[in-house]
């Protein structure tokens, strides 16, 4: 076995995680449960150690504007602060990797990568073209997700969370030891994601399991509840050769902006006829699952990327891959080789998530 | 953990006799491996099954895994609480996670699946 571990691994082993090798990690699937640690996200707050994902720096104007080609959000012009959610895409408008940034300041953008496609994101953002640094190795990424999570940052000591506006992101002092935090997540529910020297890490990860109203989830937790926000993971649902409308990412991108492929994407744009990520549910407990075919009167038409158990949903739910004719929401499929029926249903699935919450 | 007069599968199942007939169901190391589930498809009743034929479908959060008839027979009746609360699968193996009831069954394929002391044997060795 040659996974690598975090550096939270001896912590998440003494809370009693189980353990599941991910994209070249061994990370814990769960803890108490994943269905207890999905409602307590909903309802409380959750942790989850985060640290597989990949971050990377990109100094000075240059290198933000040539980075900004290869991405379908203009972050130089972005102001600082704000984070956006944008694909990152090659010479042929193809997906590299869904990504986060915003800029610490003028001069430094902040990239948030999936620990999967790590590689192909290095190459690109540390390529001689944009000169961009890797800093995954240096950082402990966890990701504090729940409607009580600002009151629980507030009695912690962690102030700098009350002003914190949804999508924005900031370099903050804990005590004199630095930390980037965002108000973001994975899960719908207001949360923030704090990236930590190793150090700090460990003794805010210890803080936050100490506290009664939080419990550590797995990335089983995590699975269904994205899975509920139709958010999709990248390489699983993002998969190769897609370009950014493929992967229904449209909102997320700035057609004001010059990038890498957009005469391709804008061509497909027109066309309209392009498979593309939707949001499926089942009708019953019954949960579509990867891999499967979705058959319309008995003719492929897609199939399913993702699919799991919504427990706050209470029916099966997923994403799907699929033909344009049938990607929209009220359209039945048949799942291949099973008596189970999905829906194709506006994203997100989960409508009561909390992650926009306004604080006066 | 694993009650003594019941009998147990290699994949398992645990089957016993009640009132004259075989109830069946999944073990703790079953629900224990499976995790939270959460959706149960159940036999036909009347239908008649062969030893080691997936007879059932036992989903969980983050699996979806066959059940299968631990011995030749019929299926009786099934447990249809498993419908609206799977769950009772994770919280009650033994008793109200029962899956369904057969009769008519093969008793020396009964005799011979693994005792609670050779079913201990056999989890050890996985």
């Amino acid at each position: 076995m040659n996974y690598k571990v975090t550096p939270l691994y001896e912590e998440c082993k003494k809370l009693g995680g189980r353990f599941i090798e991910f994209g070249g990690w061994y990370l814990p699937l769960q803890f108490e449960g994943i269905v207890v640690e999905h409602s307590h996200v909903r309802q409380k707050v959750g942790i989850f150690d985060c640290s597989h994902m990949s971050e990377f720096v990109v100094e000075g104007k240059e290198g933000i504007s040539k980075f900004s080609s290869y991405s379908c959000e203009d972050f130089l012009s972005l102001p600082v602060g704000k984070c956006r959610y944008t694909a990152l895409v090659d010479t042929q408008g193809v997906i590299v990797d869904d990504i986060v940034g915003f800029k610490l300041d003028e001069q430094t953008l902040f990239i948030v990568g999936n620990a999967s496609m790590r590689e192909k994101t290095a190459n690109l953002i540390c390529g001689l073209d944009v000169g961009g640094e890797d800093i995954s190795d240096e950082l402990v990424k966890i990701d504090i997700q729940g409607p009580k999570s600002r009151d629980v940052l507030l009695s912690l000591g962690f102030d700098f969370v009350k002003d914190m506006k949804f999508w924005t992101g900031k370099e903050c002092f804990w005590g004199k030891r630095i930390m980037i935090v965002t108000r973001a997540g994975y899960t719908g529910e207001l949360g923030y994601e704090f990236y930590l020297s190793q150090d700090m890490g460990i003794e805010i990860w210890r803080m936050l399991t100490a506290n009664p109203l939080v419990k550590p989830c797995g990335l089983g937790a995590r699975d269904t509840l994205r899975t509920e926000m139709g958010f999709p993971l990248s390489g699983q649902d993002i998969m190769p050769g897609m370009t950014p409308l493929n992967a229904s990412m449209d909102r997320f991108i700035n057609w004001n902006h010059q990038f890498y492929g957009k005469d391709i994407i804008l061509k497909q744009k027109e066309d309209n006829t392009y498979p593309r990520l939707m949001s499926i549910r089942t009708y019953t407990r019954q949960a579509p699952r990867h891999g499967q075919r979705l058959l319309s009167d008995g003719v492929q038409k897609g199939i399913v990327t993702s699919g799991t158990f919504g427990p706050s949903v209470g029916t099966g739910v997923g994403i799907g891959y699929l033909e344009s004719e049938v990607a929209f929401p009220g359209t039945q499929l048949q799942v291949e080789g099973k008596d189970l029926r999905v829906e194709v249903c506006e994203t997100p699935i989960y409508k009561n998530g909390t992650a926009r919450v306004k604080f006066s | 953990m694993y009650p003594e007069d019941v009998r147990y599968t290699e994949t398992h199942e645990w089957i016993g006799e009640e009132d004259g007939l075989y109830v069946v169901g999944l073990t703790e190391y079953a629900q224990e491996q499976l995790g939270d589930v959460t959706y149960v498809e159940l036999p036909e009743v009347g239908r008649h099954v062969r030893q080691k034929e997936p007879v059932a479908l036992v989903e969980s959060v983050k699996a979806a895994e066959d059940m299968y008839a631990p011995v030749t027979g019929v299926i009786v009746e099934v447990n249809e609480a498993l419908e609206g609360e799977p769950e009772l699968i994770n919280f009650d193996p033994y008793g109200r996670g029962w899956c369904f009831k057969m009769d008519d069954i093969d008793l020396a394929q009964f005799k011979r699946l693994m005792t609670r002391e050779a079913y201990e044997k056999y989890l050890k060795s996985l």
